[in-house]
Order: structure tokens, then sequence, then C-alpha cells
């Protein structure tokens, strides 16, 4: 991160904390830093926040795991022949618009409560995007490297993992993205809903339970633990394996330097 | 000496906003074993579509291509495509890699090494003596149709299909690729057929130069160029050469 960005988040910490000293509301609403750190480290000492860390982190992989597979087939398929494009595009145009927070009623109906369930939400919420994406760039793939491909022999199998795939890795990045950032929010709230059923809650239902307790401060230190995440995988994960791809291919849309 | 590739009666229509318009009006041509031919013409007159005929790309509405005889119908790695374009070459592959790919999915060479000795000798010879490890991104134009040029020659192909290769190059790179393009001919005695609309270099490179006119696209003539090799503005009949085809093309757009 850059150090203008890394001054602002102190600024912005500074000024909660300022609001928070001030005495203007209470504490019970609005906490300060120290009763959120305190919080945070209390409830990752006693290993709650941990578990329900990672009960959320391996929902959200196998959610994205299932996504991205079937994402993946699909626009293999839909490249394949004409008629299970037209299929999978309905499809696709169908289902996309619809939240996946919507269908909690129905896949409460059709498969109960459990696990299967939010992880049902997140793939719904993570396959059309990147399915979109997926199909946007191999549309885009210019013709020119087909064409020098096509020319030296370069056929089926070969074109599509040799040329459609690489040619199409800025497309699929970025749905990359977007399905991490959905598949959270898909997370949290079949969590919030499904948690006062299921056994154990995740993130979601850890917030949601500390609003009963009235425990705003682990309110937060939740939600810190969420953003925490998300930085190190935006920062760190997109952000290394982009410089060890499109960046150093000179294929990225957006360098990150301006 | 035998037609390595022959043009016979190509007619190929476009739709344009609804319309459909001629490009290609009547076509026929021939490029002998080892010659350079060169289709000279203003932009838009169609040289492009015919060089995509030529090479299997697209099909004449009516008409035929034969490549040795037998009618071309798609690619084929005998008859290698170049293009303008500087992004020709795949952006996540480094100029090397670009070079042994046509190999490996050919199954050319039996070991990397192989692979990799036979694209360092065609870099070489298309001039590229280092960079071999950049990403396309971090070449200049120059390299960039240097390294297609190689990737081109490294499967042997008998033709080469030049559209308007150095045609973004600045005019010194262009006369230097000029020149290295005729070494290249002269060392492996490949068919070139080679766009542009820039008479001096038909000239310099052309051992026949067939000048094209557009709307419809049409040959307007057929010039034999028998001036001795290497060439230059101050050769021989070079001036006069070129006034003779100038006033062709001049001629055929005044009609």
């Amino acid at each position: 991160m850059k150090i203008r960005k890394i001054l602002w988040i102190v600024l912005l910490l500074a000024a909660w904390q300022g609001i928070a000293v001030s005495g203007r509301f209470s504490p019970l609403i609005f906490p300060s830093l120290g009763m959120i750190s305190q919080s945070l480290v209390n409830s990752l000492l006693n290993g709650e926040l941990v578990r329900e860390t990672v009960f959320s982190i391996v929902l959200i992989l196998e959610g994205l795991i299932i996504g991205m597979l079937l994402a993946a087939v699909m626009s293999i398929a839909s490249i394949t022949s004409k008629w299970l494009r037209d299929l999978i595009e309905t499809v696709t145009a169908l289902a996309h618009p619809l939240p996946g927070i919507a269908l909690l009623p129905i896949i409460i109906l059709w498969l109960g409560t459990g696990r299967s369930s939010v992880v049902f939400i997140i793939v719904h919420s993570v396959v059309w995007p990147l399915l979109l994406n997926i199909t946007a760039g191999f549309k885009a793939t210019p013709r020119i490297y087909r064409d020098t491909a096509q020319n030296f022999g370069v056929r089926g199998i070969d074109m599509f993992k040799d040329v459609y795939v690489p040619a199409s890795l800025p497309f699929l990045i970025s749905g990359l993205k977007i399905a991490w950032a959905r598949s959270w929010r898909a997370l949290i709230s079949a969590e919030m809903i499904f948690g006062a059923v299921g056994g154990k809650g995740g993130l979601g239902w850890y917030i949601f339970k500390q609003r009963v307790f009235m425990d705003t401060a682990g309110m937060f230190s939740a939600l810190f633990i969420i953003i925490l995440i998300g930085i190190i995988v935006e920062e760190i994960v997109f952000e290394k394996f982009e410089a060890a791809t499109i960046r150093k291919w000179g294929m990225a849309i957006y360098d990150g330097e301006n | 000496m035998m037609e390595k590739i022959e043009g016979i009666n190509i007619f190929r229509s476009a739709k344009k906003e609804g319309q459909s318009f001629q490009i290609l009006e009547d076509i026929s041509f021939s490029a002998q074993q080892g010659e350079i031919v060169c289709i000279l013409g203003p932009s838009g007159c169609g040289k492009s579509t015919l060089l995509r005929i030529m090479g299997g790309f697209d099909l004449p509405d009516r008409g035929s291509v034969l490549r040795d005889g037998t009618e071309v119908t798609k690619p084929s790695s005998d008859a290698i495509l170049i293009f303008q374009d500087f992004n020709q070459l795949l952006p996540w592959k480094t100029v090397i890699e670009n070079v042994i790919y046509p190999l490996s999915i050919n199954r050319i060479g039996n070991t990397k090494k192989e692979r990799e000795a036979a694209a360092v000798r065609y870099l070489n010879m298309a001039g590229l003596n280092d960079s071999f490890h950049s990403y396309p991104h971090q070449l200049s134009g120059g390299m960039k149709q240097k390294a297609a040029l190689a990737r081109a020659l490294v499967l042997t192909p008998s033709i080469l299909l030049m559209d308007e290769p150095f045609g973004s190059l600045d005019a010194l790179t262009r006369k230097n690729l000029q020149v290295l393009l005729e070494d290249i001919w002269r060392e492996t005695g490949v068919t070139i057929v080679f766009v542009t609309h820039d008479v001096q270099e038909a000239i310099i490179l052309g051992d026949k130069i067939i000048i094209m006119d557009k709307n419809p696209g049409r040959i307007l003539n057929e010039v034999p160029n028998n001036l001795e090799r290497p060439r230059d503005i101050g050769s021989p009949g070079f001036i006069e050469l070129y006034d003779r085809i100038y006033s062709m093309l001049q001629r055929g757009s005044d009609q």
C-alpha cells in the first residue's frame, strides 16, 4: 500500500477515537479503539473468533472452488456448441440478477439450514459473475492471436489453453475479484439467518449474536477481521498474482500506478 | 518455373451498414517459386483481404487460390501470414518462447534444447541477438516485427504472406528491415507475397509489382521489376520505374 493510503487509515482511526472519547455517544453504541482491540484480543485468545473465522473461510473457499469449476465447465461448453451457449447465456441472464439472499427461503425449504445451504448461496453469487467475465474474455480475445495460432496449426484444446485462457486472464482476474467480494456478502447474510438454527455460526452469526449481548466492541472486532481478510487477499494474493502474470506481460488494463 | 501460389478470378464482397459492396473484383495473379511479388495499392483496395484469402483465412465468393496446384481452403503452416500489427506476438510468452511455440505445437525437435537452438538460429537470422527473454511489450516496434519474422520462419514455410509488416515503423528501421528481409529471402529461397502502399518499398523488394485500385479492388497493372539487387533510390532505373508506377496509381485514382 502507498504511504498516502496508510496515512489516511491512521487519520480515519484518529477521527474515530476522537468521537469515541468525546463522550458524545455512549460507549455501548460507539466503542473506543481500545475497547474494540480489547474485545478482539480476548475473543482471539479464547479461540471463539478464530473458530468462527476458520469456519467462514472454509465455506467461502468451498463455494469459490465449486463456483469456479462450474464456471469453467460452462464456459468451455459455451464455446463448443451454439446450442449450449444460448442455453448458458439464457440461464445466466435469468439467474445473475437474483440476489442470493432472495433465494434463502427456497433453499431452506429444499436443502434445510445446514452448511450445504450456505455453500449453495455462495456458489450462486459467485458462478454468474465469473461466467460472464470468462466468456467476455473469450469474446475479447484479439483475432490476430487466433489467426497466428491457427496458422501454426494450433487446434482445439491447445487453442483453448494456449490462446483463449491466457488472453482472457485480465477478465478472469476481475471476475475473481467480483466473485470474492460477492461470496463474502452471501456468506455473511446466510450465516446471520442460518446461524440461529444451525450448530456452528461463522462470522456472520458471531456479529449477529454479539448484538443480542449488546457487545458493540465485539461486533466491530468481527468486522475488523472481515476487513483484514479482504485487505490481505486484495493487496497480497491478487496483487502477487497480477504482478506475476498480466502486469509482467503488459496486459493489465490498469497497472496500479498513476 | 512452377506456379507457387496462384489466384484465379477471385471475387469477394462484404457488407457494410447493410449494403453489400465489392471488395475484390476478378483478381488473378501468380507468384513463382522463390519470387517476391509486391501488391501495391491505396488503403481500402482490398489488398489485405486478398492476402487473407491467399492464406486460407478467408474464402473468396468466387474464384480460387491454388498453392502448388492445390486449392487453398484453410490456413497452413506452409504459408505464414505476418501482420502490420505490432501485437501479433503472444504477450504472455517471452520472445524465445514465442518462436519455440510453433515448434512444440508441431512436435518439431526432440528436446527442449533442440527447439531452443532452432529458435535462436531464426532469431539471429531475423536480426535479433538479445532480448530473447524479454516480453513483447518490452520491445520496440522494429524488434517485435523481427521476432514475428523469426517465428514465421521457424517452421520453414515455403511462402511468407506479408501484410504491410513494416508499415508502422520509422523510415530508418523500415529500411533496415527491408534489407534484412532481402537477405533472408536470398538465404532461404522462400516465396514472398508482400502487400504495401509504399511505391519505394515495392520497387526495392518486388520481382513483380501488382498495382491495385480501389472501389472495387481490382488489378490495374502488373509490372516486372528487373533492377539489380540490392536496390535503392540511387539505383539506375529506379526513379524511372517509380514515376511509371506512380502515374499508374494516379490514373487509377483519377478515374
